[in-house]
């Protein structure tokens, strides 16, 4: 089960994910990267304060756009990831390559500063 | 009891009847020779009865033999049977009488023997018609069997034994009880007359035929009766063999059961096409009903549609819409169009898209739910029209056009028998095309299991170790066919490469994938690379492989059984558990690490750490797979890193199988029974002893 709610706010997107994410529902997030991805925004926010669980297939999802955020320069953040999801990232490698804060607010803040 | 062949038994039976025959001849004329001179010794009566007795007898059993025998014939030619005997026996009498009116005025035509000699020649042909006559339409009586009209018939043939020895009782003629006796059996023969069930199976011309048959049978029937008894009134001296209630019985029940179909027929003929038409209605319906046989296709079941709604409505005019099938890419044509011209049917569509009720459906959205439209049309020959869509799978697949030139030319009858017809045609195409997803889902089946067999053995079935190390392996695969990958090769006797991988999804692209990573394996391990080196090369060959947003995460170990060393590095594979014997608990290895796959290009050295450690005797390493943590039970929970670890903590001393077992028990244990495993499991327990 997955909701993705995409808003605008300043000169930023969020993505809020509500539910899992897994190999039956990865297409969804898939799309919904790549709608805010032909955007004209340069920052892309994901709210995972309420993503219960994530896949290989959903992290596949995030690690196949790491080479076009670079290209367009676009700033990904992710923030409010629980202890296991984190760690998934985390075991994965991924938090190496994607920021990832605990706070909507530290995830601006790092949006913006740099 | 002997049991004699068949064919025997009728020839028996025809010797015999002969033989009786003459016996009874010649009893016959003896005594009328003995009377005539006025001899002593009158030969008594009763010979002459028991032995037209026995005469009757042979004769019922032969005929009845030899119609059984032709049990397939048709009634026609049942009919066509008796009426020819019928025909025999009346054309001998006419030539008797003609031989007479030859004979006119000769001393031999008034004599007494050579008269009682063809006596017994009618007698005998006329006794062969009725027996013959009454078994035929026994057949045809008991057609339709039902439990009631065989206990009839059975009962009308003791009645009729009974009848032939009525007249060794009663020697009195047409007393009260021959009466009796007589009418009794009138009216069981017209009781036993009413099954007339098989004449609607007749044919139009078949009737036709049963009716001109019929009516020889009853002249016949009616000319020997009449021929039989003149002859017992002008020649009173004979033995009256005609006044035996057997006879007179079976020439009522003859004569009555040949006017009753005589009539029935006749009768019958105005409606015979009625039922003609069910008739080829029910074959259609069965045509139509019989899926469609291998080498056929779709268009012959819609062309036996076509051919039986024409039949069944008289149909003038009609045709075949095939609309298009967008997903089978198929495009929309005529098929199947019948006693009209391309021009005629382009004109009629573009009246029938201005007329109502059809414009609203053939302009429109295909109406769901709609069975059919049937109206008249401001046409110049055809006047009503009745369009019935076709389904199958519970989209339109077609429209079936039928046109007549009378107006209100459907009734009620032929509108329901089309639209069950254009429902068995449905049923027959779904069934059709199931039958072809079955059998292509067999095939895929077939190739899944093939897929199955090749990644089984993919996996290895024996573990590399020395006597420093116990190992034990286990993997489960959630689909037929899964990601999970592990792997031990041998450098020499001391020195040994362990590799367990996880690629990402799962099904059939994660087991192609893992099928590279073996590739990879195997070719890099030969090299002898440092853990980081080999994941770096491993990185950087998959990275031209994988699909964009695939990756493979494991973790790399060489094991040093000389120096007690293990050195390992992680691509993104979960950590390591390890039980150490000098601490006395379990821990995760947690060295830094990035999944193969991720980053594409040489920076991709730099997210990887190498970590080494000295094992001791005792020490217990588990690699395990992300399906073992990330286990759900039926409220959602994971098994969990902290339950892995436990369990370690408490079957540490148990060698390295047990250790195994123990775990993946306890995995299952805690899934439960009802759940289907989402993801794949393997494990493998490498213990230390020396």
């Amino acid at each position: 089960m997955l909701s993705i709610n995409m808003t605008g706010a300043r000169d930023h997107l969020v993505i809020a994910l509500n539910g899992e994410v897994d190999a039956s529902n990865s297409v969804e997030l898939d799309e919904v990267i790549q709608e805010a991805l032909s955007g004209s925004t340069q920052k892309i926010l994901v709210d995972g304060r309420n993503l219960e669980y994530i896949s290989s297939a959903g992290l596949g999802v995030f690690m196949s756009y790491l080479e076009d955020f670079r290209e367009k320069e676009v700033a990904f953040v992710i923030f409010g990831l629980n202890d296991k999801v984190m760690n998934v990232f985390h075991i994965l490698g991924l938090d190496q390559l994607i920021r990832i804060k605990n706070t909507q607010e530290e995830a601006e803040e790092s949006l913006y500063d740099a | 009891m002997v049991k004699l062949p068949n064919i025997q038994r009728g020839k028996i039976y025809i010797m015999l009847a002969i033989l009786t025959w003459f016996a009874l001849l010649f009893v016959d004329l003896v005594r009328l020779f003995g009377e005539i001179n006025q001899m002593e010794g009158d030969i008594s009566r009763e010979i002459t009865w028991i032995l037209e007795i026995i005469f009757f007898i042979i004769l019922y059993l032969y005929f009845n033999d030899s119609i059984n025998k032709n049990e397939n014939s048709s009634f026609l030619n049942l009919i066509w049977r008796a009426a020819s005997t019928g025909l025999i026996a009346t054309t001998t009498s006419f030539l008797i009488i003609y031989f007479y009116y030859l004979l006119a005025g000769s001393r031999l035509s008034d004599d007494p023997l050579l008269r009682n000699f063809f006596y017994h020649v009618n007698f005998a042909l006329t006794s062969l018609f009725l027996i013959s006559a009454a078994l035929l339409w026994k057949h045809l009586i008991l057609y339709q069997k039902s439990k009631a009209v065989v206990q009839q018939w059975q009962a009308y043939e003791v009645i009729l034994l009974i009848s032939m020895f009525f007249v060794l009782i009663n020697q009195e003629s047409y007393d009260y009880g021959f009466m009796f006796g007589l009418i009794f059996l009138v009216i069981y023969g017209v009781i036993l007359s009413v099954n007339l069930k098989w004449i609607p199976y007749l044919t139009f011309r078949e009737k036709w035929k049963s009716i001109l048959f019929l009516a020889i049978i009853i002249v016949c029937t009616a000319y020997l009766l009449v021929q039989l008894v003149s002859y017992n009134q002008k020649n009173i001296d004979f033995v009256n063999l005609s006044e035996n209630l057997f006879l007179l019985g079976l020439f009522a029940f003859v004569l009555i059961y040949a006017v009753f179909s005589f009539l029935v027929t006749l009768f019958n003929l105005p409606t015979s096409s009625v039922f003609e038409q069910k008739l080829t209605e029910a074959i259609s319906f069965q045509k139509l009903s019989q899926s469609i046989q291998p080498g056929e296709n779709e268009e012959q079941v819609l062309d036996i549609l076509m051919d039986s709604s024409m039949s069944a409505a008289y149909v003038d005019a009609a045709w075949l819409e095939l609309h298009a099938q967008e997903e089978e890419d198929l495009p929309g044509k005529i098929l199947h169009q019948k006693f009209i011209s391309n021009g005629e049917r382009q004109e009629l569509m573009a009246t029938l898209k201005k007329t109502e009720p059809f414009a609203s459906y053939l302009n429109e959205q295909k109406n769901g739910k709609l069975e059919y439209i049937y109206g008249k049309i401001p046409h110049e020959t055809f006047q009503s029209v009745l369009i019935i869509p076709i389904r199958a799978n519970k989209k339109i697949l077609g429209d079936l056009f039928l046109l007549k030139e009378v107006k209100d030319g459907f009734n009620k009858e032929m509108i329901n028998i089309i639209s069950t017809f254009v429902g068995q045609t449905s049923i027959s195409i779904e069934n059709y095309r199931l039958l072809n997803e079955a059998i292509r889902n067999e095939r895929y089946r077939e190739e899944l299991e093939i897929a199955q067999r090749v990644q089984r053995s993919l996996l290895p079935s024996e573990l590399h170790h020395n006597e420093c190390f116990e190992i034990d392996g286990f993997s489960a695969a959630a689909d037929e066919v899964g990601g999970d990958y592990y792997e031990t090769y041998s450098f020499d006797r001391d020195h040994f490469a362990l590799i367990i991988g996880d690629v990402s999804g799962k099904g059939t692209s994660a087991a192609f994938n893992m099928s590279q990573m073996k590739g990879v394996f195997h070719s890099l391990v030969q090299l002898n690379l440092s853990p980081k080196d080999f994941l770096t090369k491993a990185n950087s060959a998959l990275s031209r492989c994988l699909e964009k947003n695939n990756f493979i995460t494991t973790t790399y170990y060489t094991v040093n059984t000389i120096e007690k060393e293990i050195h390992f590095a992680r691509a993104g594979h979960c950590p390591t558990l390890y039980y150490s014997r000098e601490k006395g608990a379990a821990r995760f290895l947690n060295i830094k690490g990035m999944g193969l796959g991720i980053v594409r290009n040489e920076s991709f050295e730099q997210y990887i750490e190498e970590g080494k450690l000295h094992f001791q005797s005792g020490d217990v390493m588990v690699l395990y797979t992300d399906g073992i943590v990330e286990a759900k039970n039926e409220i959602g929970q994971e098994f969990g890193y902290d339950n892995l670890r436990n369990l370690l903590d408490l079957n540490y001393h148990l060698p390295a199988r047990e250790i195994r077992t123990k775990i993946i028990e306890s995995v299952f244990a805690f899934v439960g029974k009802e759940i289907l495993p989402d993801d794949d499991y393997s494990l493998l327990a490498i213990k230390f002893k020396a």
